[in-house]
């Protein structure tokens, strides 16, 4: 059940980054790697520390867990457990574990003879995570300024930032994020649309191609970006949005201290208006 | 690379968007930034500041300094000065330096039209011939009640005519009612909203959220109280904007964010918001005292280029007194250099003759 | 960089315009190609055009343009009709919504939300033609009939928005504004009105798909372009006779994760989760104010708000405070 049909012929030596042949196997249908066991690692550790620090706070209620930052008093400095140090580990913990994947990500491309976009486009994704919990932290001088581990305790987080800037939707990168996010879901939406009506044609019709794909395009907006093309642009789409984001959260604070809409202003003062 | 149409193309966007980003760069701020907690760790309430801006507000905002204290013993101004009907309780000397100061506060300078002459004819200073000495007589019971029946705002810092007038006689800022037009009866014209507007922070939010809340005594609440929706709970959307432009205004006088009285994610929730809430709750009601009981009671006694456009006085707001500072001088308690500006003891108070002066 | 990474096609290849596979005869005849774009042959195809007009495509472009033209005009009659300033406020500028007094009226004055009403009912109408248009063209080439259902999970959420929640509420005021800066403020006022939207489930339901939607993306864009080099782009064939690409771009997964997609079906994940993003939001929205009126609130009494430290900040309501 674990290996597929096909899959035998595919599993051969080789593609490691770092450790050669020590750790270079598969268990079940997960392949290894060392940085399969770091992940583990810092997962099981990781894990452990949430459990700990719930355990602490109170409830096991999924919803209400609660794993927060440390006071801004304690600046850069290691925090005392119970009061945010299980939430410095456990950031220490997760990076670890999305830097491991990512690499084990690498180390499984290589084996199947893959280019490399899969572990680039994971690393965005990690690189936005990087930015809101250590990169603006460490630009605005405290650790707790990262946001908390708790599934609704993230998102008191993320209404009262929004707030500390009277009105986040002014702010110029979260509307070019949000508008990637949107178009986004848009194209994918029309991507999957596409290749299902191509797979599954009306009844009685026979499996339609690429020619048919592009025709439907041409017909509808008079243009069809291609096979290719929509996948590029895909992954273009979501890696903006993250990297967007990233930028709109970065400049909320080190580069911007007062409302997103009073940024606008400096458009209202160019000179030429009153021409 | 070739010299082609798409590669031109190509260079003189990528060339344009570098310009354009180039030049976005200086409409940023840059770090150091200083940040302050205001709630528990993680819920990232709390104040965001520039350092750079916050040295250049602190110059702009001191309170000047207070002359030496008076004598309070001795005749009372009263029984040496004709009409004093407010100031009477104080003593001569107290008297003349609460005048002296306010020459400085609210006419600074030599001339016909300041220094003493702002409110007093020259040389009759008992004469009430002058607009300026009934709206100052008025202002005085304001700012004697402001630093008694509303110390549930001012609490021990209060406030004098510098809190406002900072050397003016009128206040910097000030706003008034402006006229509202929606245009031909066929096409929209400009209304009450949808413009850049300052006192909302650059927001689209209404324009004037002054007359209804800080003017009239509409409810700013617009949450429902209860979890399901209440015949009673009838506040719609769009009222709601003008709640939250009023609220850009308190922040942006204040020189804070929301989180600073809030938890944003339980606005109306007492338990969960800081206590500076509670003292903004009483400004706003300090606030519409201060605008009907005070200076509204005053429109017949200002010539018109003293009024707004539709004829109503030149009112406060936050920013009046605030400027910019969530505690206005950075609570300099400027109220203790200037016992002039309490009200009079009870007993002497009984001796004031007549009723309160309108 | 030594190798290809599939990002832009270096070497464009020109055959004649294609015309498109023939359509039925009840069709109008497409319209003439307009060429190649070597700027679009970068990134995807080079051919721009034949584009079918038809029925519904110039009906709907007719009414969108009706709508379009009504929204900038009203925002240039509300600056007087000053091009200047129609140009520096243009964020600012709005059509607003009738004023709550009129309900849900049909006739009121113009310039009180009438323009607002007859511009969303173009809008609205020009909307449903063009997904009609969607049926009509996939029908014409035998496609199935996918994007037109994929448009009805956004049409949902728009009609949720400027419609169905009105009409429940008893007021247009309620809708959404045609206008930058304004139809953010509705949003955010939205949420406060409403006991911060971050508790309604719908709503987190709706940015769990958002953010899927925008992952899974991710995720298939760079396993297709990391498989190009074995033809992976070419998704209909792989899925009727798997070859390498399909073969590999599956074991990546599976060896990463557990378990893996085929061809087709990551299609199937990605076009619920795109679909499931309005369909779940519109839900949220339709809820919001009509069965509950402060999600803070409910979310208290199901008991899955996370608490902090309470303040002894006293109501001053209950203090019996001064005026």
């Amino acid at each position: 059940m674990a290996v597929l049909s096909f899959e035998k012929k595919y599993r051969v030596r080789g593609g490691t980054l770092v450790g050669g042949d020590l750790f270079d196997f598969w268990v079940g249908p997960f392949y290894v790697g060392l940085f399969g066991v770091t992940t583990i690692f810092f997962s099981l550790l990781g894990t452990a520390l949430i459990l700990v620090a719930a355990a602490g706070g109170g409830t096991f209620n999924p919803w209400r867990i609660n794993i927060a930052p440390p006071d801004i008093a304690y600046g850069l400095r290691l925090a005392p457990m119970a009061l945010g140090g299980y939430w410095q580990v456990i950031t220490i913990c997760a990076l670890g574990a999305f830097g491991s994947w990512a690499l084990r990500q690498a180390e499984i491309a290589r084996k199947l003879g893959m280019g490399m976009h899969i572990p680039v486009a994971y690393s965005v994704a990690v690189f936005a995570f990087f930015t809101l919990n250590v990169i603006r932290p460490v630009l605005m001088g405290a650790w707790g300024h990262g946001f908390p581990y708790g599934i609704f305790s993230h998102l008191d987080w993320v209404s009262n930032v929004g707030y500390q800037y009277l009105h986040f939707h002014y702010n110029p990168a979260h509307m070019i994020a949000v508008t990637l996010f949107f178009t986004t879901t848009f194209a994918l939406s029309l991507h999957a649309s596409l290749v299902l009506a191509a797979i599954n044609p009306a009844k009685g019709e026979a499996v339609k191609g690429a020619e048919h794909e592009n025709s439907f395009y041409r017909d509808f907006i008079g243009y069809s970006i291609g096979t290719l093309g929509i996948h590029r642009l895909g992954l273009f789409l979501a890696l903006s949005a993250g990297i967007w984001s990233a930028i709109c959260i970065v400049i909320s604070g080190p580069f911007w201290t007062r409302g997103w809409p009073e940024w606008w202003g400096w458009w209202l003062k160019l000179p030429f208006w009153s021409i | 690379m070739r010299f082609n149409t798409t590669n031109v193309t190509l260079l003189s966007l990528a060339g344009a968007a570098a310009v354009i980003g180039f030049g976005l760069l200086f409409t940023f701020e840059r770090l150091p930034v200083q940040t302050v907690q205001g709630g528990f760790r993680g819920t990232s309430m709390g104040r965001v500041d520039n350092p750079r801006t916050a040295v250049v507000m602190a110059a702009a905002n001191q309170a000047p300094e207070a002359p030496e204290a008076a004598d309070a013993t001795g005749e009372r101004a009263r029984e040496v000065y004709e009409n004093v009907p407010v100031l009477g309780h104080l003593s001569v000397e107290q008297f003349g330096r609460i005048m002296n100061v306010m020459t400085q506060w609210l006419y600074p300078g030599e001339g016909d039209a300041v220094g003493c002459n702002g409110c007093h004819v020259a040389g009759n200073f008992a004469s009430d011939d002058k607009y300026q000495k009934h709206v100052a007589r008025r202002m005085i019971q304001m700012t004697m009640a402001l630093n008694s029946e509303w110390t549930p705002h001012t609490a021990q810092t209060g406030v004098t005519c510098w809190t406002c007038h900072r050397g003016q006689s009128v206040p910097a800022n000030v706003w008034h009612e402006a006229p509202r037009s929606t245009g031909p009866n066929f096409l929209t014209g400009p209304g009450e909203q949808n413009r850049p507007n300052l006192a909302a922070g650059l927001s689209d939010l209404p324009l004037d959220p002054f007359t209804p809340y800080l003017m009239g005594a509409q409810e700013i609440r617009m949450q429902g109280a209860n979890q399901h929706p209440r015949p009673e709970s009838r506040q719609s959307i769009q009222q709601t904007e003008w709640t939250y432009s009023l609220m850009m205004h308190m922040s942006t006088s204040l020189g804070v964010n929301c989180t600073f009285c809030h938890n944003s994610r339980a606005f109306a929730n007492w338990e969960e918001s800081p206590p500076q809430r509670a003292l903004a709750w009483q400004g706003i009601r300090m606030v519409r005292d201060i605008n009907n009981t005070y200076i509204e009671s005053l429109r017949e006694r200002f010539p018109a280029n003293r009024l707004g456009p539709l004829g109503d006085t030149l009112k406060a707001n936050c920013t009046t007194c605030h400027q910019g500072v969530n505690k206005p001088m950075y609570g300099a308690p400027m109220i203790r250099d200037y016992p002039e500006l309490l009200p009079a003891p009870a007993a002497q108070r009984a001796e004031v003759a007549g009723p309160r002066i309108q | 960089m030594a190798e290809y990474q599939y990002l832009f096609t270096r070497i464009q290849v020109r055959g004649p315009l294609y015309p498109g596979v023939p359509l039925p005869a009840e069709d109008e005849p497409r319209s003439k190609p307009f060429g190649f774009s070597h700027l679009a042959g970068k990134l995807g195809d080079a051919q721009i055009g034949p584009m079918y007009l038809g029925t519904y495509g110039v009906l709907s472009l007719m009414l969108g343009f009706i709508a379009f033209e009504i929204i900038g005009l009203n925002m240039l009659a509300s600056v007087n009709w000053n091009p200047v300033l129609f140009v520096r406020d243009l964020f600012w500028l709005s059509l607003d919504p009738p004023l709550p007094q009129h309900g849900l009226r049909l006739m009121m004055p113009m310039h009180e939300g009438g323009w607002w009403l007859l511009a969303g009912a173009c809008l609205t109408a020009s909307l449903l033609l063009w997904c009609a248009r969607t049926y009509a063209r996939a029908k014409s080439l035998g496609l199935g009939t996918h994007t037109t259902w994929a448009f009805m999970g956004a049409i949902w959420l728009f009609l949720v928005l400027g419609f169905i929640r009105p009409i429940m509420m008893g007021s247009w005021s309620e809708a959404v504004p045609f206008g930058i800066f304004s139809h953010l403020d509705w949003t955010a006022a939205f949420s406060i009105r409403y006991g911060n939207l971050f508790y309604n489930p719908f709503h987190a339901l709706s940015i769990v798909f958002l953010y899927g939607s925008v992952l899974i993306f991710a995720m298939h864009g760079a396993t297709i372009l990391a498989v190009g080099r074995f033809g992976g782009e070419r998704e209909v064939e792989h899925t009727i006779d798997r070859g390498t690409a399909a073969e590999r771009a599956g074991l990546f997964w599976r060896w990463t994760m557990g378990f893996n997609a085929t061809y087709e079906s990551i299609h199937r994940w990605a076009w619920w989760f795109a679909i499931l993003t309005p369909v779940t939001g519109g839900i949220g929205i339709l809820l919001t104010g009509t069965l509950v009126d402060n999600w803070y609130l409910w979310a208290m009494d199901r008991g899955f708000v996370a608490s902090y430290p309470p303040y002894d900040t006293v109501n001053p309501y209950l203090q019996g405070a001064p005026r």
